[in-house]
């Protein structure tokens, strides 16, 4: 048990919580026993999770501006690669929006089970959907201006308020660039402290993942079942549906987004950008990181892609970290599922307010090793949704991974064309060919 | 020459003025003038503390942790704070109940009203639907007490307001029974840390989120640490400094304090002894028992384990946090003004108190505890319901257990008392007798509690070898 990777106990705990989820409503004496003995540490996991987000997002952001601030202070390659990644991201979401919000796989569930789900996690439901309802009659511009916060230690002790509190760490890494480097110096060091701390603490957190995930999943279908195994049932087939969504957001933004980016700013044939970076998305879904594949990804973008060394090294390592376009689209996606799975209707400020958050955390939260659960609690803090309805979302969340961190790769390596065809600094294909024969 | 007074004979100076002067001011009808002009000082000094409390818990919880050499000897100081505590408390519920049991305070009372409150409670019981009483009697169908009954039947009614207060009461204790049993550590661990940080009553969340962030900055590269750690000590020397000046202050916030308490208790002394006789035999024998754990079984524990210990110099060195308890009846207020003590006169080293003393204002409550074991059996006495050994220990468990899961509930006292008489099948509506003297008897409870941390935490250096003072 202790050699295995982290994910594949995850994946154990899942499918063990499952299979004791089944077991258990057929006795209710073991069922009863679920909801007192073993959802509460499913709670406990998710209440921890919710634990480091606002310290999380402070600091990371925090020190994640004044790192990136340097990188584009460095040059005009580095201004542009960012303003390239926060595009796609941009775009990844809205498709992700844009598919669950056509496809509604969370409404797949009876409205029934939908109710009882909401009452589950949240209870003061009642409110939170009056809350909906009085935002739809708000402005437009209405989630601008609730990003700025009017007290900032009030907007840190509500998660509810996550994106006022992501604002200010962005001002306050901004000032930081502008203030000198030896009077900034000890804020900075401070953050980064509290920073490595954090990070560290969701590392641990993540250590109870797979038992986290075993409660919540087992309390999760005792709960919903009650004494009908058939609602489990469907549960199964909303998750079908959610996971057809998220993959064809993927799909479409492997087919269309990427192409379309490649054609239009280089010369390269998308046939023959997919058959070069073929062997690092291979990679990149069997090990479900972006970092372990980096090697592999630099290789083929120079070789057989023609992008020069020095563009390929300065932004693919960034990209592995930063610009996450599968991560985001399935952070938009999950988020809409729970929502609709809970009955609750969400506003297009609402709906916005995922796509800031989801971005703004993206470039933020880099490299915190594990944090797509915490970062997906942030998201549907700062929107509003139950964050134990994340549970819904775990048993496909091994294979989803996968496939995101294709994404992900193949998302890099298509910025890192056109940052290089942009800077002319790609190789044209017949030359490459001359080379590699 | 005032000056040369050590603090706590200053503080026990000003707490008994403050008595004087509450005695003397209603003996005058200055009541008014005790109530609106003296007072609010000692609302002021409470608030002082409490706000100095939530810091300086952090701060220290999570100074102290980073400062341990290995990680492995937190696990070790865990487990004995948390064992020393439940000990400490099942002795403390013995304690109450051999007093109850040996003075029977319930038994002074007119044998006629006994009569009286034992029919009501089988008509409460018929009318629940609960089954046959507790001891198995049935005083309903003797003809001899056919009497009463009607009065008894009177006396039942409560006001409305009593009522709707208790419950309301009733419903917080409903809601805490029927949670499931792991609720209290599921509310350990905090949704925002920030948002436990602004609220006092998620103390225990403090703790942990601090614990937890203690232990990890031992786990990341000393470079980066540092900066985090050098901050952390200066805020907690800054607020170390802020008892202390708030220290010097407390004989004057201790007299207004008393002042204020006593004034607000009753017009005239003379309604203050009218309620004190009413439950009189009950609070001699509540106070028989606190005051028995206090100076006895605290210290004769201690000597046991720390022989170099003179017993007039362990209450010497605590005895600034005993008035503070008792005379502010809150074991968080007076947590800053404890860790002084007990680090500056006991000896016991920064890295222990501040992890045990926290864990002990929220967690240990043996006055408490006693306090729930006492006051159950004495209205049982009251109305003639023979408890058994058995039930008396279903007592004891539901109490300590109650008094672990409570430490985050507000006004848990009450809240605790309803779930013990509940468990023994008793009526829940009982605690409004014992509602009038409960202040006065809270700030015995309290220096029980805070007495009770400061033994446990000098133990625990003792057996780690680091209580160098008297070793």
């Amino acid at each position: 048990m202790k050699k295995l990777p982290l994910h594949t106990k995850i994946l154990l705990g899942m499918t063990l919580g499952l299979i004791f989820g089944m077991i258990a409503i057929q006795f209710p004496a073991l069922a009863s026993f679920t909801k007192d003995f073993i959802k509460p540490f499913g709670t406990i996991f998710i209440r921890s999770l919710k634990m480091v987000a606002v310290p999380l997002v402070l600091a990371s952001l925090i020190i994640g501006v004044a790192n990136i601030g340097d990188i584009s202070k460095l040059s005009r390659m580095g201004g542009k690669t960012l303003g390239i990644f926060v595009v796609t991201t941009i775009i990844s979401i809205t498709i992700g929006l844009t598919t669950v919000a056509i496809l509604k796989p969370g409404e797949k569930l009876p409205e029934e089970t939908r109710q009882n789900l909401m009452s589950m996690y949240d209870e003061n439901a009642g409110s939170k959907i009056d809350v909906a309802a009085e935002v739809k009659t708000r402005g437009p511009l209405q989630p601008l201006v609730d990003m700025v916060p009017d007290n900032i230690f009030l907007a840190t002790t509500n998660n509810g308020r996550m994106l006022q509190v992501v604002f200010f760490a962005l001002l306050v890494g901004v000032a930081l660039l502008q203030t000198s480097k030896e009077k900034g110096a000890t804020v900075l060091s401070f953050f980064n402290g509290i920073n490595e701390v954090i990070i560290k603490i969701v590392q641990y957190i993540m250590m109870l993942a797979p038992y986290g995930v075993f409660a919540l999943i087992a309390a999760l279908i005792v709960e919903i079942a009650g004494d009908s195994p058939d609602k489990a049932w469907e549960l199964l087939y909303a998750l079908l549906w959610y996971t057809i969504t998220v993959v064809l957001g993927m799909f479409i933004m492997m087919t269309v987004v990427y192409p379309l980016l490649i054609k239009y700013f280089s010369k390269l044939g998308y046939l023959e950008f997919f058959k070069g970076i073929r062997p690092a998305m291979l990679l990149g879904f069997s090990t479900s990181s972006s970092t372990a594949t980096l090697p592999v990804t630099m290789d083929r973008v120079e070789k057989k892609l023609g992008v020069s060394e020095e563009v390929a090294s300065f932004v693919l390592p960034l990209g592995a970290t930063i610009n996450m376009n599968g991560t985001s689209l399935y952070q938009g996606v999950s988020a809409v599922f729970i929502a609709q799975a809970m009955g609750l209707d969400l506003s297009l400020s609402q709906q916005l307010m995922i796509v800031l958050t989801a971005t703004l955390a993206a470039v933020g939260t880099a490299g915190v090793p594990g944090a797509g659960l915490v970062m997906l609690v942030i998201v549907l803090e700062a929107a509003g949704i139950p964050a134990a309805g994340i549970a819904l979302i775990m048993a496909p969340e091994r294979i989803l991974d996968m496939i995101r961190t294709m994404v992900n790769i193949t998302g890099d390596a298509s910025v890192s064309v056109v940052v290089a065809s942009t800077e002319g600094a790609l190789k044209p294909a017949e030359e490459l060919k001359e080379v590699s024969e | 020459m005032r000056k040369k007074l050590p603090i706590h004979v200053k503080i026990l100076i000003g707490l008994l003025l403050g008595v004087v002067w509450a005695f003397i001011s209603s003996a005058l009808g200055w009541n008014k003038f005790t109530i609106t002009w003296i007072d609010p000082f000692g609302t002021i000094f409470i608030r002082l503390l409490k706000f100095i409390a939530v810091p300086l818990v952090l701060f220290s919880i999570i100074g102290g942790v980073a400062n341990l050499s290995d990680v492995s000897k937190l696990g070790r100081l865990g487990g004995k704070t948390l064992i020393a505590y439940m000990v400490t408390t099942f002795l403390a519920i013995f304690v109450g109940l051999f007093f109850v049991n040996t003075i029977k305070p319930g038994t002074y009372m007119d044998e006629e009203q006994r009569i009286k409150n034992r029919l009501s409670y089988e008509l409460w019981l018929q009318q629940e639907g609960m089954g046959p009483s507790q001891d198995g009697q049935s005083y309903l169908s003797d003809p001899k007490y056919e009497k009463y009954l009607s009065e008894s039947q009177e006396a039942q009614k409560l006001t409305d307001a009593q009522r709707k207060d208790i419950e309301e009461k009733m419903a917080a204790a409903q809601a805490q029974k029927e949670s499931s049993p792991l609720t209290f550590i599921v509310n350990m661990v905090p949704e925002n840390v920030l948002f436990s940080i602004s609220n006092n009553q998620l103390m225990l969340q403090v703790i942990f989120f601090a614990i937890f962030f203690g232990i990890t900055i031992v786990l990341i590269p000393k470079e980066t640490a540092k900066p985090v750690v050098d901050f952390i000590n200066g805020v907690n020397a800054i607020f170390v400094k802020m008892v202390e000046l708030v220290m010097r202050a407390a004989p004057f916030f201790v007299f207004a304090l008393l002042a204020g308490i006593v004034a607000k208790m009753a017009n005239t002394p003379a309604e203050v002894f009218e309620i004190f006789v009413g439950l009189g035999s009950y609070a001699v024998t509540l106070l028989a028992g606190l005051f028995f754990v206090i100076f006895v079984m605290y210290p004769s524990i201690l000597k046991v384990f720390v022989r170099k210990i003179k017993y007039r110099e362990f209450f010497r060195n605590i005895s600034p946090a005993q008035f503070l308890g008792f005379s502010t009846s809150s074991s968080a207020a007076t947590l800053p003004v404890t860790m002084e003590c007990v680090e500056d006169n006991m000896g016991v080293p920064k890295s222990i108190s501040s992890f045990v003393l926290p864990i002990g204002a929220t967690v240990n409550m043996d006055g408490t505890s006693l306090h729930q074991a006492v006051a159950v059996i004495f209205m049982a006495q009251l109305h003639m319901v023979d408890l058994t050994i058995g039930q008396q220990l279903t007592i004891v468990l539901t109490a300590s257990l109650a008094s672990i899961g409570a430490a985050a509930v507000p006004s848990a006292g009450l809240i605790m008392m309803i779930i013990v008489l509940q468990s023994v099948g008793l009526n829940p509506a009982w605690v409004a007798i014992i509602f009038p003297i409960d202040r006065p008897l809270d700030m015995v409870r309290t220096v029980v509690n805070v007495t009770g941390d400061a033994t446990v935490s000098t133990l625990i250096a003792k057996s780690e070898g680091e209580l160098t003072k008297y070793s």
